[in-house]
């Protein structure tokens, strides 16, 4: 189990997490800024959740170890 | 022999030099092995090539600021919104037209897009051949922008002479008086333009950007005119080369590519990572200007304030320190951080609205035209600053057997 954190000092609402992660990230009503919609995922979403963080320009989304 | 770009001995990089904008990876490499801290040619203005450099100057506009005492030339009164103003004030903007622009938003006209795109590919597919950027890669953002904005399509002709009295006026090339003079004059049909239609939709609102503009409200006010101006100005200037450009960019490259093209064709569901790949590759803006607010000492350089900085993202996206295999044209690179729509507080306004045309016309396009080439013994040309591909002819076969 992994969780997951996004820094929203740093998102800009560049999207690309909704757009390649919907299980896992939402667009806000607002901005079109990062929501996480599930914190802790393993698996299959842990790796969707992965590429979404490797696809953040601004480096704001963390998949790290769940310390409870 | 002719000077190499950048000249090694002086530290210069012509950054408008048709051969670097027509191919400007190899500069990029050589840039960031041999000076990531260059200057522009003929001046001591500082070009940054380095990705972390230059992420690092994007999230920080208070060092590295986008409100430039100098005029930038285009025809504009006052700065444009929310793009030549820095945060706080550039916030309160950009929280009103962030929503109006994103991706649920830009999702609404998707499939009026999807109609446009086919409507021009059904004026030309017969001839089997076009010169993309005139048949498709212009209107087609302009559409898009018309639709977006509530404005009629009838308009279109008129906000493409508006858009290029700006960007490139129809005057001697070497005349910049007389180009900065229809620059001035289009600048005041573009605010007369906008000006009436404000007047239009405060009197009859409708459900579109223009009416939201003229009344939302910023901290308990609604927007004074010369705001929205600014604003709509950013729009015109802002919306339509950019993806014009990234078209001529993207079918230019495929159709000089059979391997990748054919791949892309036999499995469209390689498409969105796709385009991302080609919008790090051939980072149509290829650069940003900034100009320092405050000392500040960047990847070993010191920079005064009031220098003018030039941000070279398209090397940015080329650097092997974040992209591994970065002169690899690879539509499964899982990782891409790429800073095509630049970053930080200033990320392009449109870039969900881009993202959207540029998916629509790369599925349409190739759907109906699998097959394209570039036209034999002819070049693309393209445009410096942005790299616009001003002439991409483009032949595919017609009648039986095309399509395969």
């Amino acid at each position: 189990m992994k969780k997951v954190r996004v820094d929203l000092n740093l998102c800009v609402g560049h999207g690309r997490c909704y757009e390649l992660a919907p299980e896992v990230f939402a667009e806000d009503d607002d901005r079109g800024h990062c929501r996480v919609r599930l914190a802790r995922v393993d698996g299959e979403l842990e790796k969707v959740a992965q590429r979404a963080s490797d696809n953040c320009p601004e480096g704001a989304i963390f998949v790290e170890a769940d310390e409870g | 022999m002719s000077t190499p770009n950048p000249n090694p001995d002086t530290g210069e990089v012509d950054v408008v030099d048709p051969s670097f904008t027509a191919c400007p990876q190899e500069v990029y490499k050589r840039l960031l092995q041999e000076c990531p801290m260059a200057k522009t040619l003929g001046t001591d203005s500082p070009v940054l090539s380095r990705y972390e450099d230059i992420r690092w100057a994007l999230r920080h506009p208070e060092i590295f600021s986008s409100e430039m005492d100098i005029h930038l030339g285009l025809g504009t009164e006052r700065p444009m919104i929310p793009q030549q103003i820095d945060p706080p004030r550039q916030t309160r903007y950009r929280k009103i037209l962030d929503q109006r622009f994103s991706r649920r938003r830009v999702v609404e006209i998707e499939p009026r897009i999807r109609a446009h795109a086919n409507e021009l590919i059904d004026s030309f597919i017969e001839q089997g051949e076009c010169e993309f950027d005139q048949a498709f890669a212009i209107p087609l953002p302009c559409q898009a922008f018309l639709e977006l904005m509530g404005l009629s399509v009838e308009d279109l002709d008129l906000f493409l002479e508006l858009k290029n009295g700006i960007i490139r006026p129809p005057v001697p090339h070497t005349d910049l008086e007389a180009a900065q003079e229809y620059r001035t004059r289009t600048g005041r049909r573009i605010y007369e333009y906008f000006e009436k239609l404000i007047d239009e939709r405060g009197a009859h609102p409708r459900e579109d950007i223009m009416t939201h503009l003229v009344t939302t409200e910023i901290d308990g006010r609604r927007l004074e005119r010369e705001e929205i101006l600014d604003i709509c100005f950013l729009f015109l200037l802002g919306g339509l080369d950019t993806v014009t450009a990234t078209l001529g960019c993207n079918l230019a490259y495929l159709a000089s590519h059979p391997e990748q093209r054919e791949r892309l064709v036999r499995h469209p569901e390689l498409l969105d990572d796709a385009v991302e790949e080609l919008l790090r590759w051939e980072t149509p803006v290829m650069m940003l200007p900034r100009v320092v607010k405050q000392d500040v000492s960047l990847g070993g350089e010191e920079f005064k304030a009031g220098t003018l900085v030039t941000l070279l993202v398209g090397a940015a996206n080329v650097d092997e320190t974040e992209f591994e295999g970065a002169d690899h044209v690879d539509f499964d690179r899982g990782r891409n951080r790429h800073l095509a729509f630049g970053g930080g507080p200033h990320r392009c306004l449109g870039s969900h609205l881009a993202r959207m045309e540029l998916r629509v016309a790369m599925q349409e396009w190739h759907r109906r035209i699998p097959v394209y080439s570039i036209k034999e013994g002819e070049t693309p040309r393209y445009s410096p600053g942005i790299r616009e591909v001003q002439y991409l002819p483009l032949v595919w076969p017609t009648g039986e057997g095309a399509g395969s």
